[in-house]
């Protein structure tokens, strides 16, 4: 019970019904104070919904949302120790940076020598010191991405909510924002609940991650949790790249399945989530691309799984570069990562590599896409 | 000088979609106005040049009276529409989503299909002594007699603030519409009261609107000849009367010209006070 205090945020079996439509289904959970918790999902699994809830925009149709032990159904949006970064931030274009910054400190009558203290202090610690009276389109994408950070935390706020506020910037200014999110979220300790769909972003920041899918929580876990063992199909699926094969299972032991694939190939992989398996069901299996080791000569040791292939197609993209190839019997398709060694710097369409895997980091779900 | 061939039957297009402007402005614009400045002050009886006519709007109380009082009652209109008006945009941009929003924007509209005399008759009808609400009070027992509620400037102010509304009521659901709402939810997520939420993010955001708004009704008011005419009475005089009187019934057009640019001079002036007072300036809120 000791830890009951350092609970920031606890939703109990909270839903949302729109007519004949349920956004949120039945979902629970805690988060830690000062923590960093996302929740990622594709387009429509909920989540903003999820989220509008606990700023305090929409009702739940049933459960109980407790922030601090504080049962918050009944309480406005204005009311709620809770501030939200918007999608597209919504700072006042009427205001200038110090005026936005300023607002929700004026609304708690806080007098106006320590209204301009607390500004200045908050534009400081996030790198924009002496910019107060520019006006917000005088700003860069990221300086407004700060200063609608900085508007919420000037409040010290019990949770923060993000509502994939990266996704309007370019690339390298997003690769650059994820890590100084990190930075002032551990700066500030105020607890962030993040809703993104970009799974590197949910990945980079994290100390939770919830992956949600129609309404429900597939899983929570720390980021490596879910990379390395994903609980569903959905999260292995979702969560990284990964090759995914769909096959019956020729035979099973306690802990390994042996799978032939719709494409004629033939695995070694382990048995995850909590359904029982036998023979002749209908699974699913992954197996990330850079789990698989690759090699120009046939290996000496036998593996759980090996594959001889031939170069379809080359995916060249820096580090992140790729090889599709096919296994020429079956002609299944297997996409691996291109090794940055010099084995491989001249590797061309046609090459024969040997591929090979072990069982562990060959996952294997029940095909429920299909009904068994 | 291949620029020349090039810019030369563009500027004639240009002329041309321009002409029906053109014509529209000199022809019934700026020479009527050419026209009734030359007549203002010009003597009819031997067309020497004097201030008579403007000196006579000054001397005679009458004039200048009902002159401030037609300011002072379309300012007053003009407010009231926009305090009226603005919830009623607010309602509909805000607050309707899809086919209900567009049903009750058609439905401030629909009255807009009927022509100013029959609907200022409609108000006649009812306001009347021998009218619809008189009648009522007398049935229900709360007059013991005939009520006579038209010819005050009560009732002209009903008309204006009726005939005006939609005036108001499109330009603000225009700017409103255009506020996002997660404006509206990030001034309550900031811990922002409705008040403050009003005062400080939909009010700086809908002043184009407003003012562009109250412009319309303002000039809509001033100019109004129909509705003082025919709800007030006697003693509510309106300014466009006496210019009408001075044109048609007293056939002295050299005073009403003076009237009519007297009018003119007023409704600018109050305008511009109107746009410096808010901060705005003409090309912002027109555009």
């Amino acid at each position: 019970m000791s830890n009951e205090t350092t609970i920031d945020l606890a939703c109990e079996n909270i839903s949302k019904h729109f007519s004949d439509f349920t956004a949120v289904d039945n979902i629970s959970f805690t988060i830690p104070k000062g923590s960093f918790f996302s929740i990622l999902g594709p387009s429509g699994c909920g989540k903003t919904t999820l989220l509008r809830m606990l700023a305090g925009f929409e009702q739940p149709s049933s459960g109980d949302i407790l922030i601090k032990q504080k049962s918050m159904v009944d309480v406005p949006p204005n009311k709620r120790p809770v501030n939200m970064v918007f999608q597209h931030l919504a700072l006042f274009p009427t205001m200038n940076v110090e005026e936005n910054i300023g607002y929700g400190l004026r609304r708690q009558s806080v007098p106006k020598n320590e209204i301009v203290e607390r500004v200045a202090a908050v534009l400081d610690r996030v790198g924009l010191a002496g910019s107060g009276t520019k006006r917000v389109e005088q700003l860069s994408g990221g300086q407004r991405q700060r200063i609608a950070l900085a508007r919420c935390l000037v409040l010290n706020p019990t949770l923060l909510l993000l509502d994939e506020p990266l996704g309007a910037l370019d690339l390298k200014l997003r690769e650059q924002m994820k890590i100084e999110l990190k930075l002032l979220q551990k700066e500030f300790g105020t607890t962030f609940v993040y809703i993104t769909h970009d799974q590197s972003e949910a990945l980079v920041m994290s100390d939770q991650i919830a992956v949600m899918n129609k309404g429900k929580f597939e899983q929570v876990g720390t980021p490596h949790e879910l990379y390395y063992q994903p609980a569903t199909a959905f999260v292995a699926g979702f969560v990284g790249d990964s090759n995914r094969w769909q096959g019956n299972i020729e035979s099973a032991d306690s802990a390994t399945v042996l799978v032939s694939t719709s494409d004629g190939l033939s695995f070694k992989a382990k048995i995850m989530g909590d359904e029982a398996m036998s023979a002749g069901n209908r699974v699913e299996i992954f197996v990330r691309p850079e789990a698989i080791s690759v090699n120009r000569t046939a290996p000496s040791t036998a593996t759980d799984n090996q594959l001889v292939c031939q170069v379809e197609t080359i995916l060249f993209d820096g580090a992140k570069s790729q090889i599709i190839a096919v296994e020429e019997e079956s002609g299944g398709k297997i996409t691996v990562t291109l090794p940055q060694t010099s084995d491989f710097a001249n590797l061309q369409q046609g090459d024969t590599l040997y591929l090979n895997w072990s069982t562990e980091q060959t996952l294997c779900f029940i095909d429920s896409s299909r009904g068994a | 000088m291949s620029s020349l061939r090039v810019t030369s039957p563009f500027k004639l297009g240009l002329w041309l979609l321009l002409a029906p402007l053109c014509l529209w402005l000199v022809l019934l614009i700026i020479l009527p106005h050419l026209e009734l400045l030359v007549f203002s002050f010009t003597e009819p009886e031997d067309g020497s040049f004097t201030f008579g006519f403007y000196q006579e709007f000054f001397l005679e109380p009458l004039y200048w009276r009902t002159f401030v009082r037609t300011a002072v009652m379309s300012i007053m209109a003009t407010i009231l529409t926009l305090l009226i008006a603005f919830p009623v945009a607010f309602y509909i941009a805000k607050m309707l989503k899809g086919r209900s929003k567009g049903i009750v924007f058609a439905m401030c509209l629909i009255p807009f299909w009927v022509s100013e005399l029959v609907r200022t008759f409609g108000w006649m009808i009812l306001l009347r002594e021998s009218g619809v609400i008189s009648n009522f009070l007398q049935w229900s027992g709360m007059s013991a007699g005939p009520v006579e509620l038209l010819y005050t400037d009560a009732t002209i102010m009903l008309g204006l603030v009726y005939t005006s509304m939609l005036f108001m009521v499109v330009p603000l659901v225009s700017t409103l519409d255009s506020l996002d709402d997660s404006y509206i939810e990030a001034g309550y997520d900031l811990g922002g009261t409705n008040w403050n939420v009003l005062r400080e993010i939909v009010i700086p955001h809908a002043v184009p609107g407003i003012v562009s708004g109250c412009i319309i009704v303002f000039m809509l008011s001033l100019g109004n000849y129909l509705t003082p005419v025919l709800l007030g009475g006697k003693d509510s005089l309106w300014f466009t009367e006496q210019i009408y009187t001075q044109f048609i019934t007293r056939f002295n057009w050299e005073q009403g010209s003076a009237f009519g640019l007297l009018l003119l001079l007023l409704s600018s002036l109050i305008v511009w006070a109107g746009l410096k007072l808010s901060g705005q300036s003409f090309a912002k809120t027109m555009g």
